[in-house]
């Protein structure tokens, strides 16, 4: 294609200019490229840390209020107490269990007897979260069994698990015995068989984990459980899940993000005010594009005049002018992709004096195909005003000039 | 001889504010074929306006043009422009020529952009254009490395590519030093002879009209003389 040849030879004919051209397109693209990194890597971090540790869906009976019970040829109304002695539990768990085990993606269930109940030691009371689960699934909602930091990940007939920091306030240590008092009445003498460390202080000051079998008597729950909890290997499919789950088994179903909706909105903020960087960055590689091809054509008149005189067609002109914002734009955006993956790569592999990555930075996810497609065009968007301009010029007017 | 050009009546006016400038008063031209003709004038008799209504640049207010028996006075912008694409060709008193290209891709330039590219057919006949015009060891030169004559030489060649029926010259020796200007008089005098090629010369230079065969004197918008005509 011969426009592609004389586009390709007008840019090498000014080759400073064109790379400066060249340079500011792919520093637009370089910024493009690490705010997604960085806005990415942030997301994937702040997502990561709070799905590692808490359930991605979770299962419990659904809230009962009292209700007004109409019915045709019913003349006394009627209403639908709720005793507030009764305790709330799933009492099919099982079924639930497996026909969640059964959908795609699901990673790990973990059904649990979850009530609060105070940690008696001498003098000193604390309040604490008690978790009963099935002793496999242990470490299902959060790694506990890999953070013990003294004694053994193990129940027992009386063990129970608590964190560094509850401990700490207790005075206690493993092996040592403590008096669990639950807030359906019933106390037992445990003993502390292992004591984690999680680094979440939730965790670690307020939680307790005993085996299901031990916490049945304790929450006077023979068969039933209090809620299911559920993690999947893709935590954004939550949503999905819970839907399907609620609707199938009538429990109230309630994904990771309804939990957290403070991160999902810092998370959203944070994605709209990466994109009004982006756009500031390709507004500025359109300008910058547009103003040289504008000189360009203006500086070409001449030339351009004897082509069009000689009869050369203005959609010729026009494609010269076009394919070269095409081939600043796609090599810019190249160059820009390589230089923004190679700042981002660099500044992942930055580490502070813990070993952690100084930056949360994603260098796989710079939003590479969106920064080479919308660069791509709008460089040829950008050259279409002086594409415009040079395919009208007046052959005459030109050549006196 | 079949006429290459007829020029019936042809006016040419330009506003000026709430006026009118009339620059063309009626024009009645014919040349025949292989004619070489000097269109002569002073200074704001109309010459330069007359070969740019001819070369298809600029439209008349009235009259009609002919060119290889094609009514071409009416002719839409892109008629315009495939018409002088296919019949005409152009010699400026600048030559500009595109400085990024050599002399060879700037003779071929024309039938280029329309074939998609230099085929092998265009540089063979981009070559012996060159070779014609005395600068085949010149082919491979960009433009700034030629000197004016060579230049303008180029300038020649690049509007025979096409093979035209009529090629007009607006002061093609204006910028030339004696020497260069007497070549590229040669040079036209010689493609017209040879070839049959038909030229008008648009120049003010008594030195460059003694060298035509036919000499049209244009003044105040109208031709007044026309000698030697065939």
């Amino acid at each position: 294609m011969f426009a592609f040849t004389v586009a390709r030879r007008y840019l090498l004919s000014s080759p400073g200019q064109t790379g400066l051209l060249l340079a500011g397109v792919a520093l637009g693209v370089t910024v493009f490229v690490f705010i997604t990194a960085l806005v990415e890597g942030l997301a994937v971090r702040l997502t990561d840390e709070v799905t590692a540790n808490s359930a991605h869906v979770s299962l419990q009976p659904q809230t009962r209020t009292a209700r007004i019970l109409e019915a045709p040829g019913l003349r006394a109304e009627g209403v639908a107490l709720v005793s507030t002695f009764q305790r709330q539990q799933i009492r099919e768990w099982r079924q639930v269990v497996a026909l969640a085990r059964a959908q795609a993606g699901v990673a790990a269930i973990s059904p649990q007897i979850s009530g609060s109940a105070f940690l008696v030691r001498g003098e000193a009371v604390q309040p604490v979260s008690v978790t009963g689960v099935e002793p496999e699934s242990l470490d299902v909602v959060s790694p506990i069994s890999t953070r013990i930091v003294e004694g053994r990940a193990q129940f027992g007939a009386d063990g129970i698990l608590i964190g560094r920091r509850l401990a700490d306030e207790l005075g206690l240590s493993a092996g040592q015995p403590v008096l669990l008092r639950t807030d359906r009445g019933a106390e037992r003498l445990l003993t502390v068989r292992g004591i984690y460390r999680t680094g979440l202080q939730s965790l670690d000051e307020r939680v307790a984990f005993l085996s299901l079998r031990t916490a049945r008597p304790l929450f006077r729950l023979p068969e039933g459980v209090t809620n299911i909890e559920i993690k999947l290997d893709r935590p954004e499919e939550a949503r999905a899940l819970a839907r399907f789950l609620e609707e199938a088994t009538g429990l109230r179903s309630t994904p990771w993000q309804e939990k957290n909706t403070s991160l999902d909105d810092a998370l959203i903020a944070q994605g709209q005010t990466g994109r009004l960087i982006q756009m500031f960055s390709l507004v500025s590689i359109v300008i910058g594009v547009a103003s040289a091809l504008v000189l360009s054509a203006y500086r070409r008149r001449p030339e351009i005049g004897i082509m069009r005189a000689a009869g050369v067609s203005s959609g010729f002109i026009a494609r010269v002018f076009l394919l070269q914002g095409l081939m600043i734009g796609l090599i810019g955006a190249l160059v820009g992709c390589a230089t923004g993956y190679g700042v981002s790569a660099w500044l992942a592999s930055l580490t502070g004096p813990d070993g952690d990555p100084m930056l949360p930075i994603a260098p796989e996810r710079g939003g590479y195909p969106a920064a080479l497609v919308l660069t791509t065009l709008g460089a040829v968007l950008a050259s279409l005003l002086p594409a415009r301009a040079a395919s009208r010029v007046d052959p005459l007017e030109a050549i006196q000039q | 001889m079949t006429p290459v050009l007829v020029a019936r009546d042809v006016r040419k006016d330009f506003p000026n504010g709430d006026e009118v400038t009339r620059v063309l008063s009626g024009v009645d031209l014919e040349l025949a074929s292989g004619e070489l003709v000097a269109l002569l004038g002073v200074s704001g008799s109309g010459k330069s306006t007359l070969l740019s209504i001819l070369g298809l640049l600029l439209t008349p207010t009235s009259g009609q043009i002919h060119i290889a028996g094609e009514r071409v006075d009416d002719l839409s912008d892109r008629g315009r422009t495939l018409f002088r694409r296919r019949r005409l060709g152009f010699v400026f008193q600048a030559h500009h020529l595109l400085p990024d290209f050599t002399a060879l891709e700037n003779v071929a330039f024309p039938a280029a952009a329309t074939a998609g590219g230099i085929t092998s057919e265009i540089r063979a006949r981009a070559a012996d254009l060159l070779r014609r015009v005395g600068l085949e060891a010149r082919m491979d030169f960009r433009a700034p490395r030629l000197s004016g004559g060579q230049k303008q030489r180029v300038a020649i060649a690049r509007a025979l590519i096409n093979e035209p029926v009529l090629v007009l010259a607006d002061e093609p020796t204006g910028n030339l030093d004696r020497q260069s200007a007497e070549q590229v008089l040669e040079l036209m005098r010689e493609m017209n002879r040879d070839q049959g090629i038909t030229f008008l010369i648009c120049t003010h230079d008594e030195h460059v009209a003694a060298q035509c065969s036919r000499r049209i004197q244009l003044s105040d918008g109208r031709v007044e003389s026309d000698t030697g005509a065939t």
